[in-house]
């Protein structure tokens, strides 16, 4: 097959190449080199001249925000600036692969991705936290939220997924198939999907039968029944009996069970008892229908949705935009941007074991990652989708609230905090603590807009003030009070808060701001730090 | 004043008709010629007219009876203890328990025959809401953030989509959807000020917009130097914070003279009816009330006394303070719940959730007032003419705003039109 042969090739070229440009230093990361050649050739093609890379504060602002979610305190700052050897950036993101900060942010973007705002359940995040710390693979925590009554007796952690859906079959049916595969398969439920010839109706009724015999246990758990089958009409009328059918198309089959009619009685009391009595057992019965969708969906030799839409979320996560966009339309009709590279990643994905770590280390060292933001003197942005220009990220409700505590505490009891040996558990508490002010953010999606809610809170509202622009000796704002010069106090502010040095402009506005207000020094010190947190540059990840 | 209007463009015979139309009914405005750019405009100047529409939803939380406001059924098994009332459109009876209303139905048209199948609180307020049922990967728009995209303006300094619902049962805020967070309502909960609208204390108004000023500084630039629509909206939500911050006397009722709020009442219902008339003639497109709680499982006839009382004032203040002051022919108002209650009666005195045959009622703007729509049987149990559902309310809405019901937005490659696929406007209802 194409797809298994084709990550060899890619990268001997792409090892050749970088070794003939770069002399001897090997690259970074070769599925980096993998991204950059196929990024490349494509710009090369359309005769677009990409975007400069990064400097190193604003990298590593951004590289912060997608590791570690959060802004980089003025230490860490200081730190990457002052580090001088040649392989610095591949070296610090490989520590802060390890960092606590890694596992809890990449936790909190899977929570964020398979249950948005459904519930805050501390099981299931917890859950969540064990799988990133321990980098279990995709495939692993993918079967365990499907098959959550596999598990080892009272962990109800991962089956928040189906339990949160398990009431709408239609929700379980077009969640798991946008969320796990990257196609929304929704359109099909009462035609074949008019505009895409891949989705049929016995697509969605097919996926949909693998959920329709999941119950709730009256403990929280899922559990399954025996028999059961799905009926859907056609548009011309016809009653069809739905399989067991995986979006391409293969069925699973179901071993014919014989069961008394006593026998079948009495399970399906014993399932009546599970739905209504906290100590009755489910019965479980020999087929399935969840695991036969995990088998199919992780079948090496089907096409392989299930990798390609991790892929295709984690690239558009990291780079704003995926290589098939919207992510829950991975059909014919809407090709990819980068097909080779796509299934190359894929590929890999797979074949290390679903290592999501992996995956993302490779995207942070492209050349691509690191191109900036900033249109220097084109009229015009190129195509999105040739990846020429970093596209800007709204922050998530999550990375904003906990780069908002950060920013503003007092740098030097922040760093200690964060090189201390409890910085996990302080980080997980400082999560908490941001956590009600996150649900006061709207989560990005497509067409994001910043709400007017969100302008007004950041402008009136008492906890903004209190919390982030207080003068107490944990706060940024008593820092900046003590330091000599408004020179100094504009510089460390916009470190601070935009992990960045100002420009002239900026130290002389700053400067102006504070000169003029002496008789009111805190204030104006408060006031700068708000209109630097309330700037869009603090707003989004660039 | 630039006269390339007469280029012979498309839109010239069109803009002909418009400007002789003009002046065929007597305009005085024909000898000005500047008045023909406005003229040809004729897009531009309906557009102006629909943004002029506003529209008050009166939501009538838990589900009103129909049999107790506007589709009595006195004298059968099911009508329930109260009397028909004739109003002052002859042959247009409704309950008893609106006796003020009765006064004013030549503005008001009622619908008596929607089936909307729905008869669960959620599932019901979700497709009342949005016209439609959901469907999971779609964030559908409600009704208040589609006429917030329809009719507000971009650059308005009022709220364009509030919505108050200071009852604690069945919290329901109405959310933009995939119109985006643009769109999403202004939301009162706690009090009748909507939060963070106001200055803190802490800080002086000079600080507050020089401070608004140095935020300006440093977001120009970096918005300047970046293409990317999710930062421009940054801007101008923040844009919005000074208008918004300036109408926040729109919701200090203290503002009305004491007889006007005499009118309205000291009820909580009737305060937010005052203020949703100060934000309609402010210019805010959409705003909503939530009156509850209509969930009348138990003594169905002792909860409709009271709330229909509430109502029936609160309505009535409203209309007559929106006419007074010119602007009902501009203002829809929209009476409406998530469904109805059964015509049964139970072993309670109550009646239960309803949604085969129940009503709403639509004043004002683009609205045939005295006009009834549908019928039901003698016992309210089944719609027996003019059969409607949710979608067809919308497309009737949308209608009488002037705003198209079959326009379509795009989501992703896939169009959605305002009201649902197969909808279509109750034209016996428009004016």
């Amino acid at each position: 097959m194409l797809r298994t042969c084709l990550p060899g090739i890619l990268l001997v070229a792409t090892l050749a190449v970088v070794g003939a440009v770069e002399g001897n230093t090997p690259p970074a990361d070769p599925l980096a080199a993998v991204i950059d050649t196929a990024i490349s050739a494509r710009l090369q093609d359309a005769g677009v001249q990409p975007a400069e890379t990064l400097d190193d504060e604003r990298f590593l602002r951004r590289l912060m925000l997608d590791l570690a979610g959060r802004v980089p305190t003025l230490a860490e700052r200081e730190a990457f600036l002052g580090d001088a050897s040649p392989d610095k950036r591949a070296a610090w993101v490989d520590r802060l692969l390890e960092l606590p900060d890694f596992a809890l942010h990449l936790r909190n973007e899977l929570d964020l991705l398979l249950l948005a705002r459904l519930t805050s359940d501390n099981e299931w995040r917890e859950y969540l936290l064990e799988g990133t710390r321990a980098n279990r693979g995709w495939d692993d925590l993918f079967r365990e939220i499907m098959l959550p009554e596999r598990l080892r007796e009272g962990e109800k952690g991962p089956a928040a997924f189906l339990r949160e859906r398990v009431r709408d079959l239609d929700d379980l049916t077009n969640d798991t198939a946008v969320l796990f595969f990257g196609v929304n398969i929704g359109c099909a439920k009462c035609h074949d999907h008019p505009l895409v010839p891949d989705w049929e109706q016995q697509h969605y009724y097919g996926m949909a039968s693998f959920f329709q015999r999941t119950y709730r246990t009256k403990k929280g758990l899922l559990a399954e029944r025996f028999d059961g089958r799905l009926k859907f009409k056609t548009v011309v009328g016809d009653e069809l009996e739905a399989e067991f059918m995986f979006l391409n198309g293969t069925a699973a089959y179901e071993p014919p069970v014989e069961l008394s009619d006593e026998r079948r009685k009495e399970l399906d009391e014993q399932v009546r008892k599970a739905q209504r009595e906290d100590d009755a057992e489910p019965p479980r019965p020999e087929f399935s229908p969840r695991a036969e969708l995990v088998r199919m969906a992780l079948d090496p030799s089907g096409p392989d949705y299930f990798s390609r839409n991790m892929v295709n979320r984690t690239w558009a996560r990291l780079v704003g935009q995926g290589f098939v966009e919207p992510l829950d339309q991975m059909h014919s009709e809407n090709p990819p941007s980068h097909p080779e590279l796509l299934e190359t990643l894929a590929s890999d994905f797979a074949s290390s074991g679903y290592d999501l770590k992996r995956l993302i280390r490779g995207i942070v060292l492209s050349e691509t990652y690191a191109r900036d933001s900033r249109l220097s003197g084109r009229r015009e942005a190129p195509a999105a989708d040739l990846f020429a220009v970093a596209l800007p990220r709204p922050l998530t409700p999550r990375q904003l609230s906990a780069s908002l505590q950060v920013a503003t505490a007092m740098p030097e009891r922040m760093q200690g905090l964060i090189a201390g040996e409890a910085w996990e558990s302080e980080r997980d508490s400082l999560e908490n603590r941001a956590d009600s002010f996150a649900k006061q953010i709207e989560i990005p999606g497509e067409n994001f807009q910043v709400s007017v809610d969100e302008a007004l809170l950041f402008t009136n509202s008492e906890r903004v003030a209190s919390d982030y622009l207080r003068d107490a000796g944990d706060r940024l704002v008593r820092h900046l009070k003590s330091l000599d010069g408004d020179e100094t106090v504009a510089t460390v502010a916009m470190q601070a808060v935009l992990s960045r040095t100002p420009t002239a402009e900026e130290q002389a506005r700053i400067s102006e701001y504070l000169a003029t207000r002496s008789v009111r020094r805190l204030e104006a010190i408060q006031q700068i730090v708000w209109a630097l947190i309330a700037s869009p540059e603090f707003r989004f990840n660039h | 004043m630039k006269r390339k209007a007469w280029c012979g463009s498309a839109e010239h015979p069109v803009s002909r008709r418009g400007f002789l139309g003009a002046a065929a009914a007597g305009t005085a405005f024909a000898a000005d010629m500047t008045v023909l750019d406005g003229l040809k405009q004729q897009a531009l100047a309906a557009e102006l007219k629909r943004q002029q529409k506003r529209v008050i939803l009166l939501w009538l939380a838990g589900g009103a009876s129909q049999l107790e406001t506007w589709d009595p059924k006195p004298g059968a098994e099911t009508g329930g203890p109260f009397r028909a009332i004739q109003t002052t459109v002859p042959g247009l009876e409704i309950s008893e328990l609106l006796p003020k209303q009765s006064q004013r139905m030549r503005q008001t048209a009622v619908i008596r025959s929607l089936n909307t199948k729905i008869a669960d609180h959620g599932g019901g307020y979700r497709l009342m809401e949005t016209g439609r049922l959901p469907e999971p990967g779609v964030a559908f728009p409600h009704l208040g953030a589609i006429i917030a995209r329809e009719l507000g303006r971009i650059d308005s300094h009022v709220p364009d989509h509030v919505s108050m619902y200071t009852s604690t049962e069945g919290r329901r805020k109405g959310t933009a959807g995939f119109l985006g967070a643009r769109y999403n309502p202004m939301f009162l909960t706690e009090n009748m000020m909507p939060e963070n609208i106001r200055r803190l204390e802490s800080i002086s108004q000079v600080d507050h917009q020089d401070r608004a000023a140095l935020r300006d500084f440093f977001a120009e630039k970096f918005s300047r130097s970046v293409d990317s629509a999710a930062v421009a909206s940054h801007g101008s939500a923040y844009e919005r914070v000074r208008g918004l911050m300036a109408s926040d006397r729109l919701f200090d009722i203290s503002e009305e003279p004491q007889a006007m709020r005499e009118k309205y009442g000291p009820t909580q219902f009737g305060e937010q009816c005052l203020i949703a008339r100060r934000l309609v003639e402010a210019g805010v497109p959409f705003v909503k009330v939530a009156r509850a709680w209509w969930d009348s499982h138990g003594q169905n006839f002792e909860t409709h006394r009271e709330l229909c009382a509430d109502l029936d004032h609160c309505m009535s203040a409203l209309m007559d303070d929106l006419g007074d002051r010119g602007l009902l022919e501009n203002t829809l108002v929209i009476t409406l719940g998530e469904f109805g209650r059964t015509p049964r009666i139970n072993g309670s005195l109550g009646r239960d959730h309803f949604a085969s045959a129940w009503s709403c009622s639509l004043t004002g703007c683009g609205i045939k007032g005295g006009a009834v729509y549908g019928k039901t049987d003698e016992k309210g149990a089944t719609v027996v003419d003019g059969e409607i559902g949710a979608a067809d309310l919308f497309a009737t809405i949308f209608t009488a705003l002037g705003i198209d019901y079959e326009k379509e937005y795009m989501l992703g490659s896939r169009p959605i039109p305002i009201s649902d696929f197969g909808s279509s406007p109750v034209e016996d209802v428009l004016a």
